[in-house]
């Protein structure tokens, strides 16, 4: 199965997707993280370190290519492939791919050719992969997000958020994507406030999975850089985000 | 056949990973060395295994190992030049097995075995007795193999110097294919998205335009993917071994163009050059003025001799077309003896960047290397003729035959000429087109062809339709 977490830029996707990978860190399934995003810090809200994006990769293959440093025997889909293998940082809870930067200059057709295929060998062998996208609608107009199972579309309460939610949910329609389900999760709720915004979330047209309150605890880690898969258990946002792990488990 | 294997062995495996939290031994890898390696011998004792060095069993769970893998075969057919390929084949059929995993090639190789797969009793005698089983199967020219899986570190150690030995052996034999050695070439389309009649030709001489791709890449391409956009073309029947052009060739980009194209010349940017993407590296352009190549790449910022610069230039060839006196193509074509050899490889060739002129070195001709300008020398016509000159560039010599010839032509095309021509310099005109050959199309039964045409053009007016 296959989460995609979208939304705008600063809504907290990236606090989704990483609490989603700790709800569903304990259910013995093989999980694959993929930070999709060249401006997120998935890495960090999950606490690890990560020596080489694919996105390192692809420069690095596209130098040794100019420079006539690869073998004239090998072939470049092997490289790329050990090389992907490589980048993944490992952990007994989950594994986790992170995109990196975003291309340069030339032709990076064949290259990202391989990638997908790379990248679609690795993940047929996790039970369930979460990605985190980039911020905004890129991802559906590139069809990046194409097979994705599940679309969890991240806002808070402001109205930009909210258009964005329900640009991603129109686009996808106008461009023939069609997610097995599609969910709104609203993020940063003033309790006083929920009803309103619940109102305001339904002319998105999409279907509210879950609410997050404003929580102390996430502001404070994220000024001390703590990792946020790190949050008490008991915290609004986990037990929120596992309530809906459960919800999208029971779908399927 | 595999019956006494404790897992299961079939092609469904293939491309099973295993994650660290489910492995239970790591070998060769990242943290550790290994290498695989296919020898054809005189004599080999058919169906031997062994496993020297620890053996799974005896090893610790989570820990990483070396592993040298040797594969040695016999059989009246072999020869010593299908080693790399029958080596290949080791990454496929080792991941055949379930619970075995297997990434790359040579010393490059990464293998795990599941947690489960040991926990089934799997060691490597019996990832040896598949092995054995599965290339006998696969090549039937092989007679007798013998199979020896190393993890002892010392001798993974002695085993990785001779198998590097011999991939350094192989990839200089490698480096010399040529397009006359091989019976296929390729073909990828995967750039028609925004260059829809484009047909990349990929042969051993000519990497694909984007540089990305070579014939090698190509050929593991077809195998892995063979729906994808790569394809097989078979090379089929030579019309002209200079200019590159093949009958099966030709078919295969008539086809591929939606019959856009019917001919293409691999070697040279005259009558039918390459069609260009529109992300190849490099763009060869012909320079009417001087009868030579020029060529200029993606980072070359400036203005060509020409007046303009790559982007401009790209602008002009790219999206799958065919432009006569244009061609696409990568850096490392520049590096084949085959380089634009109909029109005469790095003697036709009077300007390029600096940068790769430095990253050529070795691959222009020696008589040569100090006659070809770059920006350093020369950035106009004017310029770039004086230099020519000066330095004695062959194309000097050229360009005098030619003279000669033409003025044994007829005279009257040369009065004709002076009459067309009107040219005010008081008016500020910008050059738009060039073509070595450019056919005006009339309805009186007479054909205008200009040579060499340059067009100028007082105001340039691009409308929507």
């Amino acid at each position: 199965m296959i989460i995609a977490v979208s939304g705008k830029g600063g809504t907290g996707k990236t606090l989704v997707s990483s609490l989603i990978i700790k709800a569903l860190s304990n259910t013995g399934k093989d999980l694959l993280a993929i930070d999709a995003d060249p401006d997120s810090n998935l890495p960090e809200a999950l606490g690890v370190e990560v020596e080489k994006t694919v996105g390192d990769i692809r420069e690095e293959l596209k130098q040794d290519t100019q420079t006539g440093k690869i073998p004239a025997e090998m072939n470049k889909w092997d490289i790329l492939d050990y090389k992907i293998m490589e980048s993944v940082v490992e952990t007994p809870e989950f594994d986790l791919l992170v995109m990196g930067r975003p291309e340069g200059s030339g032709c990076y057709c064949a290259v990202n050719n391989m990638l997908r295929k790379i990248i679609e060998t690795l993940s047929s062998n996790y039970d369930i992969i979460i990605i985190d996208t980039e911020a905004g609608l890129e991802h559906l107009s590139r069809r990046t997000t194409q097979n994705v199972d599940i679309m969890l579309v991240v806002t808070d309460n402001s109205k930009r958020g909210m258009l964005t939610a329900q640009r991603i949910g129109e686009l996808s329609g106008e461009l023939d994507i069609t997610f097995q389900k599609m969910f709104l999760l609203i993020n940063r709720v003033k309790p006083e406030k929920q009803e309103e915004i619940r109102n305001k979330a339904d002319e998105t047209g999409l279907k509210v999975i879950g609410i997050i309150y404003e929580d102390d605890d996430v502001a404070e880690y994220d000024i001390q850089g703590k990792p946020l898969v790190d949050l008490p258990h008991d915290s609004n946002p986990v037990k929120a985000v596992s309530k809906m792990v459960s919800q999208i488990l029971n779908i399927n | 056949m595999f019956k006494d294997i404790p897992v299961d062995v079939s092609p469904m495996y293939e491309g099973e990973r295993i994650r660290a939290a489910n492995m239970f031994v790591e070998l060769a890898g990242p943290k550790s060395i290994g290498a695989e390696l296919v020898q054809v011998e005189e004599a080999v004792e058919d169906g031997r295994i062994e496993v020297r060095g620890p053996e799974i069993s005896e090893m610790e769970e989570g820990e990483i190992y070396p592993l040298g893998i040797l594969v040695e075969i016999s059989g009246e057919k072999l020869e010593k030049g299908l080693e790399g390929v029958i080596e290949r084949r080791t990454h496929e059929l080792c991941n055949y097995v379930n619970g075995f995993m297997h990434l790359n090639q040579r010393d490059q190789i990464w293998c795990r075995v599941s947690e489960k797969a040991s926990k089934a009793g799997f060691k490597l005698e019996h990832l040896a007795r598949t092995l054995s089983i599965l290339f006998r199967e696969e090549f039937p020219i092989i007679e007798a193999i013998a199979i020896t899986i190393i993890t002892d570190k010392s001798e993974v150690e002695a085993f990785l110097d001779k198998a590097r030995f011999q991939y350094e052996e192989r990839d200089s034999k490698a480096r010399k294919l040529s397009d006359n050695d091989v019976d296929v070439f390729y073909g990828c389309v995967m750039c028609q998205s925004f260059a829809p009649t484009h047909v990349c030709v990929v042969t051993p001489d000519r990497t694909a335009l984007c540089g990305a791709i070579n014939w090698f890449d190509c050929r593991a391409a077809a195998k892995m993917d063979p729906e994808g956009p790569i394809f097989e073309i078979e090379k089929g029947e030579v019309l002209d071994d200079v200019k590159g052009e093949y009958k099966n060739v030709n078919a295969v980009v008539a086809e591929r163009s939606q019959g856009t194209f019917e001919r293409v010349y691999l070697h040279s940017v005259f009558e039918y050059p390459h069609t260009s993407c529109g992300c190849f590296e490099a763009v060869a352009f012909y320079i009417p003025e001087l009868d030579g190549i020029g060529i200029v790449d993606r980072d070359f910022r400036a203005e060509t001799p020409l007046g303009i610069p790559f982007s401009a230039m790209a602008g002009q060839c790219s999206g799958g077309k065919q432009v006569e006196g244009f061609a696409g193509l990568s850096l490392e074509y520049m590096r084949s003896p085959k380089f634009l050899q109909a029109d005469g490889g790095f003697e036709r060739i009077i300007w390029l960047p600096k940068h790769i002129k430095d990253s050529l070195t070795d691959f222009i001709p020696e008589e040569l290397r100090n006659k070809i300008p770059t920006e350093d020398d020369a950035d106009n016509i004017k310029d770039l003729k004086k230099f020519l000159q000066e330095a004695g560039h062959p194309i000097i010599q050229r360009l005098k035959e030619e003279a000669q010839d033409e003025e044994n032509v007829q005279e009257e095309d040369v009065k004709l000429a002076e009459e067309v021509r009107v040219f005010d310099e008081n008016v500020q005109t910008a050059p738009v087109a060039y073509a070595p050959e450019l056919t005006v199309p009339t309805s009186s039964g007479v054909r205008i062809i200009l040579k060499n045409a340059k067009i100028y053009a007082e105001k340039v007016i691009i409308k929507k339709k």
